[in-house]
């Protein structure tokens, strides 16, 4: 199965808050002993497209191979898709893309 | 699209077998003496000035390599290189004279401002930064050099992605090489001021503190309990065989050139001195200090940099973890551990640090090899996108003191953003500042 890379989207109040209200609270993985994040997946293009389209973007390959750094405006996009589409797979990075 | 890779490979294993390195051990600096180039006295650097028949202003890069040599963290480097230096650099990853080195330090200008100035060999420069009579430098050789092999040899690749096979190709057609000195030393301002250790003010602190042995820690990020546990597991391997007060820890934060997206200088500083200050280390065994240098990253040959550059500063140790001063998938994930076994002793010893990860079921920091669990991985990349997020993180990733102190700089320096964008290049206060100097 061809790699995936994850993206990940860290939860505050305000996320889960919305979360919660769309039932999806459950999708978020508890990570570092009280945080929370949503792992969506982007595909290998999808990545080159991620840090092409931003520069200060990095897929973190030494540690863990996530895609980092990515701006806040982007990820709000990505978490929106995340709640109306109700996955976590590429093809959620999709649609985040597009409508960036 | 697969990078564009060159075939060519260093080796240094070859750079065993030719160099004849010349290496003082013990606490002596590279070289045995330490460089040093500044002027303090104001009639005499005046007389020096108007020596000089040219002036040239020159671009920060040259501005932090000239204070780094003038002070001898460069040690026993006194100017820009000469060819031969360049050349030995290359070929054995020595000076000319023997002693090893792994970065070229060099004065790039292109070919219509040397006609223009006029500048010939055995003149003497004035160059001025800030607008101000800065430092005064001999121009012993002007040459070309091979840009591509001086990539090829120091980064291992010519793919023009690398940020330091980039800044290479960026150089201008010729090279100018010969001895500086600092006739005009800046001011270097707050927050980093109460950071400012030349070599050997830190080696003066060192004995200050009793410090038989002092492990340096490289860094150009803010700390995460990560860094916390590599530096504290760091020295207790270097206090091994002296009294727990007689080792302290040199944490070297690297000052340069910034891209968007960095912390900003002054939440680095601030954020490790908050270790310190907040009892994460006794006082009297960590102390926080700065490096005017732009990260080449280099990888396994920034590290004997580093190294170089810390044995100067009187360290004894120095740790290197994971990807050393990398950057992307250019080097293995231990290529600084790998290289020091094949070079001549450095007189600087390595500590060779693992991956220290966030563990669910240990509930702690700690080393996967050690517990056995599967560990949650996190790095300074992460670290960076749980606050890009607007994310507290928890106190076992990072200190809350830390959190707080990057905060309060963000505000006091970074223009509301703890990272750098476009206002923080532009408007922020200089790191040092040229005082007037009438010539």
């Amino acid at each position: 199965m061809a790699e995936t890379f994850p993206i990940y989207v860290w939860i505050n109040e305000e996320r889960f808050a919305k979360l919660q209200e769309a039932g999806l609270a459950d999708k978020a993985v508890e990570a570092f002993a009280g945080l929370k994040r949503l792992e969506v997946h982007a595909n290998e293009a999808q990545k080159d497209e991620l840090l092409r389209r931003f520069p200060g973007s990095k897929c973190d390959l030494s540690t863990t191979r996530s895609i980092e750094l990515l701006p806040r405006a982007f990820k709000d996009k990505l978490f929106q898709k995340v709640i109306e589409m109700r996955r976590l797979d590429p093809e959620v990075v999709e649609e985040a893309l597009k409508s960036t | 699209m697969p990078k564009k890779r060159s075939s060519k490979k260093v080796s240094p294993s070859s750079a065993r077998k030719k160099a004849v390195a010349k290496v003082d051990n013990a606490l002596s600096p590279h070289g045995g003496k330490l460089v040093n180039r500044v002027v303090e006295d104001k009639d005499k650097a005046k007389r020096l000035a108007n020596k000089a028949k040219v002036e040239l202003p020159i671009r920060d890069q040259h501005a932090r390599e000239i204070v780094s040599i003038a002070y001898g963290f460069f040690s026993p480097v006194d100017g820009f290189m000469k060819r031969a230096d360049v050349a030995s650099i290359c070929k054995k990853m020595t000076l000319a004279s023997g002693y090893v080195w792994s970065i070229p330090i060099v004065f790039d200008l292109s070919d219509d401002e040397i006609r223009s100035k006029g500048i010939k060999e055995g003149d003497t420069i004035l160059l001025k930064y800030q607008d101000q009579p800065f430092a005064t430098f001999e121009v012993e050789e002007i040459y070309s050099f091979d840009k591509k092999l001086m990539a090829v040899s120091v980064y291992g690749t010519d793919d023009e992605k690398h940020p330091g096979v980039k800044r290479t190709y960026q150089y201008k057609d010729k090279f100018l090489g010969g001895r500086i000195t600092l006739i005009n030393p800046p001011i270097i301002n707050p927050p980093f001021d109460k950071f400012w250790y030349p070599p050997a003010q830190s080696r003066q602190k060192f004995k200050e503190f009793g410090w038989k042995r002092a492990v340096a820690h490289q860094t150009r990020n803010v700390p995460h309990t990560g860094h916390e546990w590599l530096m504290k597991g760091a020295w207790f391997e270097a206090q091994s065989d002296v009294n727990p007060n007689e080792c302290g820890i040199l944490v070297n934060c690297v000052v340069g050139e910034k891209r968007k997206g960095d912390y900003i200088d002054e939440a680095i500083v601030l954020s490790h001195a908050a270790l310190g200050e907040n009892g994460y280390f006794k006082q009297g065994t960590h102390m926080v200090s700065i490096l005017l240098w732009d990260m080449r990253y280099a990888g396994p040959k920034e590290a004997i940099f580093h190294a170089i550059v810390r044995k100067n500063m009187g360290c004894t140790h120095h740790m290197f973890g994971r990807d050393h001063a990398g950057v992307g998938d250019y080097y293995d994930k231990y290529a600084a551990h790998e290289i020091f076994k094949k070079i001549p002793d450095l007189g600087i010893k390595s500590v060779l640090t693992l991956e220290w990860w966030y563990c669910p079921t240990c509930a702690e920091v700690t080393y996967e090899g050690l517990c056995g669990h599967k560990p949650q991985k996190f790095s300074g990349s992460v670290l960076r996108s749980i606050l890009l997020d607007g994310v507290k993180p928890t106190r076992l990733v990072m200190r809350p003191e830390v959190f707080d102190t990057v905060m309060m700089a963000a505000d006091k320096y970074g223009f509301g953003n703890p990272f750098v964008d476009d206002k923080y290049l532009n408007e922020r206060n200089p790191v040092m500042t040229v005082p007037p100097m009438e010539v």
